[in-house]
């Protein structure tokens, strides 16, 4: 059961105007899975959304929900329910009538609109604020409210726009935190939005990272770190972001400037590159600032930043030829004007071919 | 400086407002003279001789709450028409999509600019032919839709958000509960103060009602207050103004109590 394809897109393109926004995009998402459509703003996560909703209709290509083309079942029949970024509450009406207002149209009784909508907003802490107007409550409290109506709706798919971007950022942990709560009770099928990594890793099964209308990598949240599928995906997930070296090919290893700094001849002899540059990742946790150089593989470089975070420091190195290294370290001992050694963990290395930008391990 | 300059606006504004004043204060203070006094001493505001007299005759000669009620009953006709179909129809071309509607909505409102002249005749001869003359139902049908009130309540849907609609749909709410319960609510203040002007305009209109309604029964206010300055009535003033300010008391009532709303959207719209 839990492995039915709740919604699945087919070659799904759409078209405004003469550029494609999404182009032949393919998705399989399962049933219960919180799956997390992420990417820069203007890449076509929304539209996609919006497609699903049955708000914007595909150029061509095919949605499936359950089974069924989307386009022949009306939005009611899609069985599905929407937060969107602005909340978008029905101002003339109370927390209460917002929860209750498409039960209501669609004739469930009264005794279960009750029954249901109490335990909601008991969940939600809404339970107080119930006779509120939308326009008496914090932002924190219509989101919840948002959420509470997409809730209400018992649908099977849950679609979230950005749900909690227009709230403060001490309240959005919380919120986090009470959408992941709500997923593993409901098990719901949720396709969620968001420009924001962070929000992505914490909530998603599984994560699909968008940019100029094309899934650009589709895994957990683990494998979207480590084992990116291509420079794009590598870049757009973490903070700092990834250091990004251009090396060398040679026989046996891998050369920047004149250090190698990668060594392991078995795993270059897999790549079946014989020449020619790479681009090496390297994730600033991974490198490891010395004092002095201890091998040959260190790149000799120069402190030009410290960021204090208290938990860990952040160094900004800057190597020859103004290339710059980005560090995290947990010894604060370093100041800025320093000489110091960078070592970069070499199985955490990670490697893109030239011209694809594609890893080349994966 | 500043206060020069705001001093001279507050007297500037004050000329404005006894400037607009002034007529109803006249009309008022001449309801209640002799018709001799109002000969006499016309421009005196305080009556010399107060007098309720001009009501009395004007009670006598006139069935004055069949007028008021025709013009009541004929302007809340037009009024409801015309938000109706306005509503209706804004509905339509703000949130459906069909072919040609940009050009049906130029058409709509390329007739703001057909004089009424124009169509006055035209509009009789169907009147006419389908024997509403002399009836509320005459005057009002062919106002009973109205590209201005399109226009405005089109206006005034721009400021829903587009999410709010789309939220509806997602949750398989029929379009016209989604007029009645979620855009009617939430355009309530405007919808009054477009209202209230349909009304008011309705409720003075006197060319199109004097085609239609011939019959002194059917007769509006503007009609018969036409009776009293006329050279067919005679030159009354005071009774012609004992009439006109009758006439006032309604749509000053319809202000007193939407202000609120009127006030409001007047503002914020830039409806004039």
């Amino acid at each position: 059961m839990s492995n039915e394809v709740a919604l699945e897109l087919k070659e799904v393109t759409k078209k405004y105007k003469k550029t494609n926004v999404i182009s032949k995009m393919d998705l399989q998402i399962k049933n219960g899975e919180f799956l997390v459509l992420l990417g820069p703003s203007g890449c076509g996560k929304s539209t996609t959304l919006r497609m699903i909703a049955g708000l914007e209709k595909p150029s061509s290509g095919q949605i499936l929900i359950d089974g069924q083309d989307a386009e022949k079942i009306s939005s009611m029949e899609r069985n599905l329910a929407m937060v969107f970024q602005d909340y978008a509450l029905y101002p003339n009406m109370t927390v209460y009538q917002n929860l209750e207002y498409a039960l209501k149209v669609h004739k469930v009784k009264k005794e279960e609109r009750q029954q249901r909508l109490a335990k909601i907003l008991e969940t939600l802490n809404l339970t107080e604020y119930q006779d509120r107007l939308p326009g008496e409550l914090s932002g924190g409290q219509k989101q919840r409210v948002a959420l509470g109506r997409g809730m209400a709706k018992q649908s099977k798919i849950f679609l979230l726009d950005e749900p909690l971007s227009n709230i403060d950022v001490q309240l959005r942990e919380k919120a986090r935190d009470e959408i992941q709560t709500l997923h593993e009770e409901n098990q719901q099928t949720i396709v969620y939005v968001t420009h924001d990594q962070l929000e992505a890793m914490a909530l998603g099964d599984r994560i699909a990272i968008i940019n100029d209308g094309k899934i650009q990598m589709i895994d957990t949240p683990d494998n979207i770190y480590n084992h990116p599928a291509n420079l794009f995906v590598a870049q757009f997930v973490g903070t700092p972001q990834i250091n990004i070296l251009e090396v060398d090919v040679q026989t046996t290893q891998l050369v920047y400037a004149e250090y190698p700094v990668l060594t392991n001849s078995a795993r270059l002899a897999k790549l079946s590159v014989p020449s020619g540059q790479l681009y090496l990742g390297i994730r600033p946790e991974h490198v490891v600032v010395k004092c002095k150089q201890e091998s040959a593989s260190e790149l000799p470089a120069q402190v030009e930043a410290v960021i204090d975070y208290g938990r860990y420091q952040q160094l900004t190195l800057k190597l020859e030829e103004k290339q710059v290294l980005k560090a995290i370290i947990t010894n604060n001992n370093f100041k800025i004007g320093d000489i110091v050694y960078a070592s970069l963990a070499e199985d955490k290395i990670l490697l893109f071919d030239h011209k694809g930008k594609n890893n080349l391990e994966s | 400086m500043n206060k020069v300059k705001g001093s001279s606006w507050h007297i500037l504004l004050i000329i404005i407002c006894l400037v607009l004043l002034l007529p109803v204060v006249f009309m008022v203070s001449n309801s209640f003279k002799t018709l001799q006094d109002s000969y006499h001493s016309m421009l005196q505001i305080i009556p010399l001789h107060p007098t309720f007299s001009n009501y009395s005759t004007l009670g006598k000669q006139v069935d004055l709450l069949r007028l008021i009620w025709n013009t009541f009953f004929m302007a809340t006709l037009v009024t409801l028409g015309k938000i109706v179909t306005g509503l209706l129809a804004a509905y339509a071309f703000k949130y459906f999509t069909f072919k040609g509607k940009k050009w049906l909505y130029f058409i709509f409102v390329s007739t703001i600019f057909v004089p009424f002249t124009v169509v006055m005749i035209p509009n009789y001869l169907v009147i006419s032919k389908a024997n509403l003359l002399n009836s509320a139902l005459g005057v009002a049908l062919p106002q009973l839709c109205d590209a201005t009130g399109i226009m405005l309540f089109l206006k005034a849907m721009d400021k829903i958000p587009s999410s709010l609609i789309e939220a509806v749909h997602i949750d398989g709410i029929p379009s016209y509960k989604i007029l009645k319960d979620i855009v009617v609510p939430i355009l309530r203040p405007s919808i009054i103060s477009i209202g209230a002007i349909f009304f008011i305009n309705s409720w003075n209109e006197y060319v199109w009602p004097t085609l239609i309604l011939k019959d002194k029964s059917s007769f509006t206010l503007p009609l018969a207050l036409q009776n009293y300055i006329s050279s067919e009535g005679g030159t009354n003033f005071p009774l012609a103004m004992a009439l006109s300010t009758i006439m006032i008391i309604v749509p000053l009532l319809i202000y007193l109590i939407f202000q609120r709303y009127i006030l409001n959207s007047i503002s914020s719209s830039g409806l004039k």
